[in-house]
């Protein structure tokens, strides 16, 4: 009885030796870093990261470019994982980087409106009505041009005010495009 | 014949790291290709378009499409339609996802029905890094010479084996890809493409200017034979190679040059190869009695005692004063 009690407190021991790094890992990983959007078709974040091999296929095939590379900056979990920051460069949803991932971490998505709408999620764009100019009475409608789904993701009003709907897939390029400084539209990405 | 395989590894890594700075350059030039305007790069980026152009222009005349037939790089990538992985790729996405995604595990299984034929040939006839660790061996030769006695330092060579482990299980317990950072095929690779499409080198390449300065200063070729995780995962899938290096012992004299040559420290001239054995063929090229040859078997041969050729050369038989006194 007293050597099935020490086991009992071994075993509880180490699972407690295992746990503890694991959760310091994973208190690690989440930091609120930069603001950064996952490439369309990405699984959840902790999925991403796990299934993510590192191989940098998918921006040796974005045409566009716009796929760049963590370093450590974003903790040691998503190092050399893709990135888009699209006020620098945005995605324009050729969907080339999910048929190359070998491992599924980026979703093979067929190149067409409803797929693209219904299972790409980077994130929602939000206007920042303070900072926009077609709110400040000044026509612009910029945003809206560039939306690659418009009147879907993406409708406007008087002035050309820009109203972001829900189908909002988050590809940035109405952010790349705002002609304000800073942006007055931007992405929020979703990494669920 | 088999002696001259080594040339012929020595063409397979400048093939493959000679792809591996193409491939970045063929990336970039397919992007410009896509964007279709050539007015409006700049004047090096025009330079590149034109290189690219003339290099490719006998072979396609679509490059978006035609030069995706070769993609990714030694650690993942595309091989004319063929997908293929490393297992240490595969077995790090297991431990950190403790989930099997098998249509990725199918891209490793040419590599692992080659490597359980072959060994760890992956290590001595593709890998990138071995290219330059090798060239770095000769350098460390070159400053022996000079009378630097540097990279003279042995370790364990099971040290790879826990790192490996430690690695696997910090991948686990951090729920990322954690192997992918400290093995070179994979750093090479990511690097190259970094600098040259995405304009600088990561942070990676600290790490293998790291492990090259390890190999000339403390350990010859120290990475490979005692750190590298991927090594150790192939050494494990190579155990039971099928083709394996084998001494003639009639033929040799015990001159020691294959255990000298041996970059990771092998005893060929004692029938121990051991499942660390690459087949890289340096051994074969080096020995000068051609008593190295290849052999079909699942295991070594035990310790066949002293080279037989070995006596005449020493002296300590007639063979020898005999064959003088005929010359």
């Amino acid at each position: 009885m007293q050597r099935r009690a020490f086991l009992h407190d071994l075993i509880a021991a180490s699972a407690a030796l295992l746990t503890a790094p694991a959760s310091l890992a994973r208190s690690i990983r989440h930091k609120p870093g930069k603001r950064f959007l996952r490439p369309p078709g990405a699984l959840s974040e902790d999925e991403f990261v796990a299934r993510c091999i590192r191989c940098g296929q998918c921006g040796e095939a974005c045409p566009n470019r716009c796929i760049k590379f963590f370093g450590t900056e974003n903790g040691l979990s998503s190092y050399n994982t893709p990135y888009i920051t699209p006020r620098e460069q945005a995605c324009i949803l050729c969907m080339k980087c999910g048929d190359v991932c070998p491992t599924g971490a980026i979703q093979k998505i067929v190149r067409e409106a409803e797929d693209i709408l219904d299972n790409v999620k980077m994130g929602k764009a939000r206007v920042d009505e303070g900072l926009c100019l077609s709110y400040q009475g000044k026509s612009c409608g910029v945003c809206y041009r560039a939306c690659p789904l418009q009147d879907v993701a993406i409708t406007i009003g008087w002035m050309e005010q820009p109203h972001v709907q829900d189908a909002c897939v988050g590809c940035g390029l109405c952010e790349r495009s705002c002609i304000q400084i800073p942006q007055a539209i931007r992405v929020i990405p979703d990494y669920s | 014949m088999t002696r001259h395989l080594n040339k012929l590894r020595w063409l397979s890594l400048s093939l493959v790291i000679t792809m591996l700075i193409l491939l970045p350059y063929l990336s970039v030039y397919q992007s410009y290709t896509a964007a279709h305007a050539y007015d409006l790069l700049s004047q090096s980026e025009k330079r590149l378009y034109d290189v690219m152009e003339f290099l490719t222009g006998p072979f396609t005349d679509d490059p978006a499409e035609d030069l995706d037939v070769i993609k990714g790089t030694i650690w993942s990538g595309t091989f004319f339609g063929l997908q293929l992985s490393d297992p240490l790729a595969v077995a790090g996405q297991i431990a950190a996802g403790v989930v099997i995604y098998w249509p990725f595990l199918v891209t490793a299984l040419i590599p692992v029905a080659l490597t359980v034929v072959f060994g760890r040939f992956f290590c001595g006839w593709i890998c990138p890094a071995t290219f330059l660790y090798e060239l770095n061996t000769n350098l460390g030769a070159w400053l022996y010479k000079a009378g630097f006695h540097v990279g003279t330092r042995h370790f364990d060579r099971r040290l790879k084996y826990l790192i490996l482990f430690i690695g696997l299980v910090l991948s686990a317990m951090t729920g990322s890809v954690m192997v992918s950072a400290i093995y070179p095929p994979a750093v090479i690779g990511r690097e190259a493409y970094y600098a040259i499409a995405l304009g600088g080198f990561g942070t990676g390449a600290v790490f293998f200017i790291l492990t090259m300065l390890f190999d000339l200063l403390v350990a010859r070729r120290g990475f490979c034979r005692y750190l590298c995780p991927g090594g150790a995962l192939y050494s494990l899938l190579g155990r039971y190679r099928l083709l394996r290096i084998k001494r003639e012992v009639k033929d040799c004299n015990d001159c020691v040059k294959c255990n000298a040559i041996c970059e990771f420290e092998l005893d060929p001239m004692r029938d121990d190869f051991g499942q660390e054995c690459n087949n890289c063929t340096a051994c074969i090229a080096i020995c000068p009695t051609d008593a190295l040859t290849f052999t079909l078997n699942y295991r070594d041969l035990p310790y066949q005692g002293h080279g037989q050729l070995g006596h005449k050369f020493r002296g300590d038989n007639n063979v020898h004063i005999e064959t003088k006194q005929a010359a």
